[in-house]
Parts: C-alpha cells; structure tokens; sequence
C-alpha cells in the first residue's frame, strides 16, 4: 500500500523561512545539485577562487573541489564547447557565461551543437547541460555587460529558456533546469540579485513551461519575466492607487511558452500588456501578443500592448534608465488597453 | 551603519600623463555628494577637464589647494561612505530601491 505523506507538514523536513538574495539561493541550488549527482560540474569564468563575479558560486569549489568546480579560460566559445564534450561522456555540465553580452561568442557552439546533438544523434547525445547567464540590464554595467538575448535562444529549436523574477523560482528552476535532459538557458536576471527577502527553499512542484500568477487583478494582464516582473509588481501597486488592479503573470519559462496560462489570465481581464527589456522588433513579446491574441481573440477588448527596449543596441549604462521599460511607459501602456 | 573613509586618488587623464594642476574644487569638505556629481576641475598638459566623482559620500577631505599640481596616483580626495553596501563584484552597480517609485501616469478604471 502506498504510504502518501504530505512532506510539507513533517516539522523536521519543513523547509525554513530563511532572508536570502537570489545570489544566495541560486548558490544553494547549485549545492543541493553538486551534492545530489557526481555527474553534475560548474565551470566559467571565475567560477571557482573567486566565487563568480556575482558571488554566485562562492564557497562552491572549497566545498566540492578544483575537479567539480572550476576556472576556465576567458574564452566562451570553449566553454560551452567543453560542456558538448563532457556532457556526451556522461557528465552534467553547469557552465556559467559571466555576461549575457559575452554569450555571443559561445552562440556557434549554443545553436549548432548544444541545441542540435539530441536531434543529429537520434537521441543517443542528450545535452544535459544548463547554460548559466547573467542577464539583462538594471545594473549600469558597459557596453556588452548587459543584453537581453531571450528571443534568440526562444527561437533555436532544442533549447528550453527559464528566467526567473525572485529568489525562492531562481533555487526552484535551477533544480529543474539541471535536472532537466534537455539543454536549458538559465538566465538570472543581473538587477535581481540582491533582491532579499524572506523565502522557503522547497523543491519545485510545477512542471516545466508553467507560468505563475504573482499578484491577481481583473482589469488588466502584465506579462513578463525577469527584472521586469518586479517593475510590473510596482505598476500594479501604483495603478492600484487609481482603483485599476492589475494581474502580473511571471512567464518564467520563455521556451516552452505557457500558452494555456496566458489564455487563462487574459481571458479573465480581457486587456493584456507584455514587457521586456530586449527591443520591440521581434522580441519575445510579439511571440506572446501573438499566443494572447490566437487564444483571446473574442475575449480581448483591446489590442496587446508592448513595453519594451527601443530598437537600438542596449546602450550603456548612464542610459539605462533612458532604455529599459519605465514605470511611465507600462502605466500608459496599460491606459491605452483600458480606454481601446 | 559604520561610516569608513575612501581615499580617491587622481587618475591618469590622458595616456602617460604624470600630473594635473587643481583649477578649481567644485565640492567643499562636508557636501554630501553623489555619484557621477562634478567632484574638481584639473588641467593636464592637454587639457582641462572635470572630473566627476567616481562615488557617492561625504567629503572630508581635499588633498590639494587650488593652482597646486598633484602627481598622477596621488591622493585627491577622502569620503566617508555608509559601511559597505553589497557589492557588484567587477563591474556595474547594485540597483538601488525607492520605497515609492515616482510616477506621472495617471489611470481611469474601464468603465465595464
């Protein structure tokens, strides 16, 4: 007979409500997994004496060793090159990009074998790998420090993509994305990184491509991902002051869309706005006004709004603030659906 | 938090320069100043140029007079800066927050 235990209530295994930044819980998933699977290795840039540039692996490689967690030469496209060859000898790569911006680089060896072996081998070469990339902007870095590249690895077939908004998905979808035998890109969003706050680290229960409901509203859907779902959390906490309540949807999974939560929200609120940092011109918020609007078509009162960067290069960072979705923009935004 | 001093020395302005001559202080000891604000006007043998102030803090001490010349590497000026916030490793800034972001916008419910 089946014994079923609600795990969640048993005192011992309860998780603790813990003050964490997402560095910090983005660092606990990586030990949970370096200690779970041996096959399992994390390696970039820095990675190993230093703890990352974003002390996202620090202690890693005292607590594992030189052999599990390591330094690797500033050359991207070897690094993911190196995460081919050992993830078809058996291992579980975890390679780290430093920046977004150096992904570029590394994207022959993303496209056309990480993305391609499982097809080209009929499945004989799975990719367990999971690319790490600091992403997008909010932090004032250089040029090349921060980009917005969702839409390119949304488009590769082969690839999921996750982007977390807060600490307690950053610890649950690493858990996933490494366990995952699929290549994942991971992409934590720079500005988010000291974002602390009290958390419990629990194991993921959602599948892969479910989109999640941050705060409810009945008015109108913002949809987005990363940064720019705590920039929407403020929207609605504004727009809330005008008696607007505005549902924010944490699309998290940029590859495979969650279509069916995006029906399900919009639906209800009829108006929907996505946001993103990349530009406008066929960024992933065409994708997604594209799957509103095929699902929703009868029951939208207005046409989806974007909220985006410009169609320019991402810009430095003394014109950061110029570029990225502005509280302003998303609330006009929102106006626009509201008097269509 | 503790405050703890910061000593900003003078940078090489152009390539291989070896001094520059204060024309002209644009903060005094005891502003308050923020980052990117323009901190001291210098001439180098190129020219002059303002340099702003490469962190936020408070001034508590100017290491050169006016028309004095101080050797690249030289101390040019000590903040006080709030115990250190966490840092954004090499590059870039930790985001800061505003309890209550501005706004213009203003919103009119649906009618429905």
């Amino acid at each position: 007979m089946t014994e079923l235990i609600d795990r969640t209530d048993t005192a011992a295994d309860a998780p603790v409500l813990e003050e964490l930044s997402m560095q910090q819980a983005i660092n606990r998933a990586l030990r949970v997994l370096l200690a779970e699977d041996p096959d399992v290795l994390v390696f970039g840039e820095d990675v190993g004496a230093l703890g990352g540039v974003f002390r996202v692996t620090d202690g890693l490689q005292k607590e594992f060793g030189d052999q599990r967690v390591f330094d690797t030469p500033l050359a991207e496209s070897a690094i993911m090159g190196m995460a081919v060859g050992l993830a078809m000898n058996g291992w579980r790569p975890v390679p780290e990009l430093q920046f977004d911006g150096f992904a570029y680089p590394a994207v022959d060896q993303i496209v056309n074998q990480v993305a391609r072996m499982n097809y080209r081998t009929r499945g004989a070469a799975p990719m367990p790998i999971t690319l790490r990339l600091p992403s997008f902007g909010g932090i004032q870095a250089p040029e090349h420090h921060g980009e917005s590249l969702e839409a390119l690895f949304a488009h590769t077939p082969g690839l999921k993509v996750a982007a977390p908004s807060d600490p307690a998905d950053a610890y649950g979808l690493l858990l996933q994305s490494v366990r995952s035998d699929d290549p994942v890109v991971y992409m934590e969003p720079k500005a988010r990184y000291w974002d602390r706050r009290p958390v419990r680290l629990t194991e993921p229960t959602d599948p892969i491509g479910t989109s999640r409901v941050v705060r409810p509203g009945r008015h109108a859907t913002l949809i987005a991902w990363g940064a720019m779902v705590h920039r929407c959390l403020q929207v609605a906490e504004l727009a809330a002051e005008d008696g607007v309540e505005l549902e924010v949807l944490d699309l998290r999974w940029l590859k495979p869309i969650d279509a069916a939560g995006l029906a399900a929200s919009v639906a209800r609120t009829r108006r929907a706005v996505v946001v993103h940092e990349a530009p406008l011109t066929a960024g992933l918020g065409a994708e997604v006004a594209a799957l509103v609007t095929e699902q929703c078509f009868r029951d939208l009162a207005a046409p989806v709004q974007r909220v985006t960067g410009f169609d320019v290069p991402y810009p430095a960072g003394p014109l950061e603030p110029q570029y990225l979705p502005t509280i302003d923009r998303i609330l006009f935004a929102v106006q626009r659906t509201l008097e269509y | 938090m503790a405050e703890e001093n910061v000593t900003f020395t003078l940078p090489d302005l152009g390539e291989g320069l070896v001094e520059a001559t204060v024309l002209e202080w644009q903060v005094s000891v005891g502003d308050v100043v923020e980052r990117n604000a323009p901190l001291v006007e210098v001439e180098t043998t190129k020219s002059a140029v303002v340099i702003p102030s490469p962190q936020a803090g408070r001034i508590v001490e100017l290491h050169a007079e006016e028309d004095q010349a101080v050797p690249v590497g030289d101390p040019l000026v000590t903040f006080a800066v709030q115990g250190r916030a966490p840092q954004a490793g090499i590059v870039g800034r930790v985001p800061t927050e505003e309890a209550r972001p501005a706004r213009r916008v203003r919103l009119k419910p649906p009618a429905d």
